[in-house]
């Protein structure tokens, strides 16, 4: 198609040869703009750290206020089972309303009443009930103090049993128990950290593949220079591809750069699957999220615009595509619309490589799916480049 | 005014002195002094980046400073609360085609808006509403949304939107750049008439080295300094000297021949223009048919200078003796001059109802340089772009180097070399990145890359800059630095679209030298656009485009030559009250283009008897005659009278509508 006149081997060659230009201007120019360099540099390491360290979603040091009404044995016994790093002891109030103005003013999060004659209760075999209050503003949090302190009190309301019953049967326990034996995979340490250290780099992977080519083509628009592109002998598709090209590989550096100096070093991240799978299936998701960039960059008409534009398109998907919250508790309808989301499969992708330590044999289709959408994005932004200039 | 008890009636409007200006390290503005008195239209010129808008916008008092004393109206501008105080009796006009104004409104309620915010009262708002719309004759359009107004109507509309609160003192930026020759006389005439009549004092920066005519005192600034301050006519005297023009056989060969002894040598079509040095007109002529030698050339004509040739003189006094090494002189390719470059055939664009282009067919041959004249929107860019095959055209055919546009669109980008209006290579890359990329983009391998790119910075005087970041490029380097560019695969053809819009005169005539190598040696056939109209002399053959059509075309003598067969000669007048003579004139059925201060411009068939019947018709309504002179005919006369004759065809039909 490109022949007039040039040899097979030679319009290869020069075709190759513009892409070749056109994408080392695109890292040139990227190389010359320090603000920009020095933010991707901070998101790929710095802030990386700070989620990673900063960002607890487990239920960690929340502020307990007790109205003891009892001040007993038993009553003093419950209070010291909850200890830390789940829960603070803020003190003891005289008046359960006292308690309760704490909760709204947030400065604690629950209210253990226990009653009176808690402590003779018990010593009379009676059933007896403690209240608990919590703040659940915050819900996941809220309910996971709620589900601790339920544990800290049946625990207390077991051990009380079974001494009663060691006690009575001289040493031996003569009731059924099922302990629950449970193995935790993949995160032997529950440690959070590799949660929220690998879900922020996909953010940051996610916002720069789909920003850095948009803001290119865009600068273009606003410079004028794409005029100058458009009357020279490339065609869209090398206009395009050159600024995918480069912005994937600097994203590709980036991602290298954060795996080796923060999540394996700073938080012990594994890296149980192939480095060089995640790395390939990391281009493959660049390149998709720049065929997003690059539609949208078609649409609007400066640097302003692109970014509202990806305020836009960008948050929705990293809230709702499960990179922290899982994605099967989601509605239904938000699941079906996330399907359209390549960052729903780059996240399997991403925990399936990196802590799972599995393959394509496993990932196959969320790697097709994003084959697919990226071509789909890629083509369609492809077509919006043709046609805004007539 | 409590503090204005100093500021008499005789005192400066505006005193500026030793203004600095600057923007981090960049040092905008210099040390400036001026004054401006009152009832005087005060002249800033000069090219971008020289210093003009920041000037202005201080005086307005929207531009805090560094150095320097800027008074208006006595009042020291030097804070917020004193900007406040000379705000109500000022009106600024920022630069740029009605950026002032809401798109979405119409011009009457741009015109309220604008009113409301000075607090004008009713009853006076409109009457000066009626007086300021009948006087820029957009009366007819009051109801019509800004957006959909022409840059000629935008800027007037600006224009009474600065003015409505009769400001004493009006502060306009660039108010004509960009806008057509017609409305650009009309703007002047408005302007001259209101301050003549209110008394109304006004600062007026411009690009256009042609309207610095129009100005009581003028200044020259050029990096920041001024180069040259004063009357018109005082500024000229100070540094005299003669154009000589002539034709020669070999251009070329008398150019190089003639840059030995002088420093400003042109080419202007086929003719050969000289700035000599001195005040003695025969000593001139003498000294330029010693150094032409026994090349063949026609009767050397010695005129007074244009203000641009004593601009460019003094720019090249301030540079020193340091030339700009001359183009190279290339291998002149064989070309046949007869081959049709450029064919376009009755090419028509539009865009939705809007006919941006109505059946515009022209051609252009190798080794020729052709210029495309008209205003913003008149059509010129869709032309090029239509021809470069990045627009396709709704109806009519392109022939490109050999190429169809329509079927070989791509054939043709490998052929040409294009150049944009706004620069529009990458500022953050390297002269040589720059030079490089296109290179490759153009499919140039290793060997030939290097080889050109030490032709175009010979070419285009670029040694010393090959690693500097374009953006940090005075204009006319980048300006030569984009051509080298479009140049690098070594187009038959070339398309500059406003290459020189913003670029100093010097800059300018550099540019145009390199086009006439480019034109003559190499035979290669360049289509440029431009408003700068008196950069049009440069081409061989002009059209010049009104409305999407082409209304004239030739070669500039040609189309002087029947604009002066058609209406005759053009005279000036000069009278004390140029307001009545222009009624008297056209009742006479005199055809008056021009009106600026006090001076008239109209055209006479009979170069005598026409005259004399002018000046009578005018004294005997009252009107005191101080001078009539015939003036040369500039190619924006004949763009002026081309489209004023347009209109008196096409009014009538507009006329029995509204009626």
């Amino acid at each position: 198609m490109k022949g007039n006149g040039l040899g097979g081997s030679e319009a290869v060659r020069v075709w190759a040869l513009r892409l070749f230009v056109m994408t080392r201007k695109e890292l040139l120019q990227l190389g010359r703009d320090v603000p920009l360099l020095l933010f991707l540099i901070y998101s790929f390491s710095l802030s990386v750290y700070i989620s990673g360290a900063g960002m607890m979603m487990q239920l960690n040091n929340a502020g307990l206020v007790v109205h003891d009404g009892d001040r007993s044995e038993s009553s003093r016994e419950l209070i010291h089972r909850f200890h830390e790093p789940y829960f603070r002891f803020d003190g003891e109030v005289h008046d359960p309303r006292m308690g309760l103005e704490r909760l709204d003013r947030g400065t604690s999060m629950l209210l253990l009443d226990i009653p009176p004659r808690f402590h003779e209760a018990i010593m009379a075999r009676e059933p007896v009930s403690v209240q608990l209050q919590v703040d659940t503003t915050n819900a996941p949090q809220g309910l996971s103090a709620a589900s601790y302190a339920a544990r800290v009190v049946g625990e207390f309301s077991f051990d009380l049993t079974s001494s009663r019953l060691i006690g009575a049967s001289g040493g031996r326990m003569d009731v059924p128990i099922v302990e629950s034996a449970h193995r935790v995979w993949y995160n032997p340490n529950q440690d959070e950290t590799w949660l929220q250290s690998i879900a922020h780099l996909l953010r940051m992977i996610t916002l720069f593949a789909f920003l850095l080519p948009a803001a290119a083509l865009v600068r273009e628009k606003e410079h004028g220079t794409v005029e100058q592109l458009l009357v020279a002998p490339v065609t869209p598709l090398q206009i395009m591809l050159s600024k995918v090209l480069a912005m994937t590989l600097v994203v590709l550096v980036s991602t290298m750069g954060a795996v080796a100096i923060i999540l394996k070093p700073v938080f012990g991240v594994p890296v149980k699957g192939s480095f060089a799978l995640f790395l390939i299936l990391t281009a493959l998701y660049s390149f998709t999220m720049a065929g997003l960039g690059l539609f949208a960059a078609t649409v609007t008409r400066n640097q302003a615009q692109i970014g509202m534009v990806s305020l836009l398109v960008i948050a929705p998907m990293l809230l709702l595509s499960g990179i922290t919250t899982p994605f099967e508790a989601m509605p239904s309808w938000v699941q079906s619309l996330m399907a359209l989301s390549p960052l729903r499969y780059f996240v399997d992708v991403t925990y399936g490589i990196l802590l799972k330590g599995v393959g394509v044999d496993v990932l196959w289709d969320s790697i097709l799916a994003m084959v697919l959408l990226g071509g789909m994005l890629f083509g369609l932004g492809m077509w919006r480049f043709h046609r805004q200039f007539e | 005014m409590t503090s204005g008890a100093s500021h008499g009636p005789d005192s400066p409007v505006v005193r500026v002195a030793g203004f600095r200006k600057r923007y981090k390290k960049h040092v905008a503005v210099d040390g400036i002094d001026l004054t401006v008195n009152k009832g005087e239209i005060y002249g800033l010129i000069g090219p971008d980046g020289a210093g003009k808008s920041s000037l202005m916008k201080a005086v307005a008092g929207v531009l805090t400073y560094d150095e320097g004393v800027v008074e208006v109206f006595g009042i020291t501008v030097d804070s917020e609360q004193a900007a406040e105080r000379i705000k109500s009796r000022i009106g600024f006009l920022p630069q740029g085609l009605g950026l002032n104004l809401y798109p979405e409104l119409s011009v009457e309620e741009n015109i309220d808006f604008f009113a409301d915010l000075h607090a004008v009262p009713r009853d006076m708002l409109d009457r000066r509403k009626a007086g300021l719309l009948a006087l820029t004759k957009l009366d007819r359009f009051r109801d019509r949304p800004m957006k959909h107004l022409s840059g000629g109507m935008k800027q007037k509309l600006g224009l009474i939107c600065t003015l409505i609160h009769e400001p004493e003192l009006a502060v306009l930026d660039e108010p004509t750049t960009g806008v057509d020759p017609v409305s650009r006389r009309d703007f002047w005439s408005i302007l001259s008439e209101l301050v003549q009549e209110k008394g109304m004092t006004a600062l007026v920066s411009t690009a256009y080295m042609d309207e610095a005519e129009r100005f009581h005192h003028l200044s020259f600034l050029s990096n920041g300094k001024v180069l040259a301050s004063g009357a018109p006519a005082k500024v000229r005297a100070a540094v005299p000297g003669f154009v000589a023009t002539f034709e020669v056989a070999s251009q070329r060969e008398a150019i190089t021949r003639l840059k030995q002894s002088f420093r400003q040598v042109d080419s202007f079509g086929p003719s050969v223009r000289v700035f000599i040095d001195g005040d003695d007109q025969v000593e001139a002529r003498r000294r330029v048919a010693a150094a032409v030698g026994d090349l063949a050339c026609s009767v050397i004509s010695v005129s007074e200078p244009e203000l641009e040739d004593v601009f460019a003189s003094l720019l090249l006094q301030r540079a020193g003796r340091r030339e700009p090494p001359g183009p190279v002189q290339a291998g002149a390719a064989a070309y046949d001059c007869g081959e049709a470059a450029i064919e376009a055939e009755a090419l028509t664009r539009d865009f939705g109802s809007f006919r941006a282009v109505d059946h515009v067919t022209f051609q252009v041959k190798q080794g020729e340089i052709f210029g495309l004249l008209g205003a913003n929107g008149a059509g010129k860019t869709t032309v090029i772009k239509m021809l470069t095959g990045i627009l396709p055209p709704t109806a009519g055919t392109g022939l490109v180097a050999g190429a169809d546009m329509q079927t070989a669109a791509r054939s043709i980008k490998e052929r040409i070399g294009y150049m944009s209006q706004a620069f529009s290579l990458y500022l953050d890359l390297t002269v040589e990145e720059n030079i490089r990329l296109f290179a490759g983009i153009y499919g140039l391998d290793r060997r030939a890359t290097t080889e050109r790119l030490r032709w175009i910075v010979a070419m285009a005087g670029l040694s010393g800059y090959e690693s500097s970041v374009t953006g940090r490029l005075p204009m006319g380097v980048r300006q030569r630095l984009a051509l080298g560019c479009a140049l690098v695969h070594g187009p038959r053809v070339l398309f500059l679209d406003e290459p020189t819009a913003g670029v100093d005169p010097l800059g300018r005539r550099r540019f145009w030298d390199l086009l006439a190598m480019l034109a003559r040696e190499q035979g290669v056939a360049i289509l440029i656009t431009t408003h700068y109209m008196s950069e049009a002399e440069h081409c061989d053959r002009l059209a010049l485009m009104h409305a999407g059509r082409i209304v004239a075309e030739g070669s500039p003598a040609d189309l002087q030559r029947q604009v002066r067969r058609e209406a005759g000669s053009l005279f000036e007048v000069v009278v004390d009250q140029p307001g009545r003579a222009l009624t008297r004139l056209q009742g006479a059925g005199f055809l008056v283009t021009a009106l600026y201060g006090t001076k008239l411009h109209f055209f006479c068939r009979d170069r005598d008897q026409d005259k004399a019947c002018a000046r009578r018709v005018l004294e005997e309504s009252g009107v005191n005659v101080l001078s009539v002179n015939e003036r040369p005919l500039s190619l924006e006369d004949v763009f002026v009278y081309r489209i004023m004759e347009l209109e008196r065809v096409e009014r009538p039909f507009g006329q029995t509508v509204g009626a």
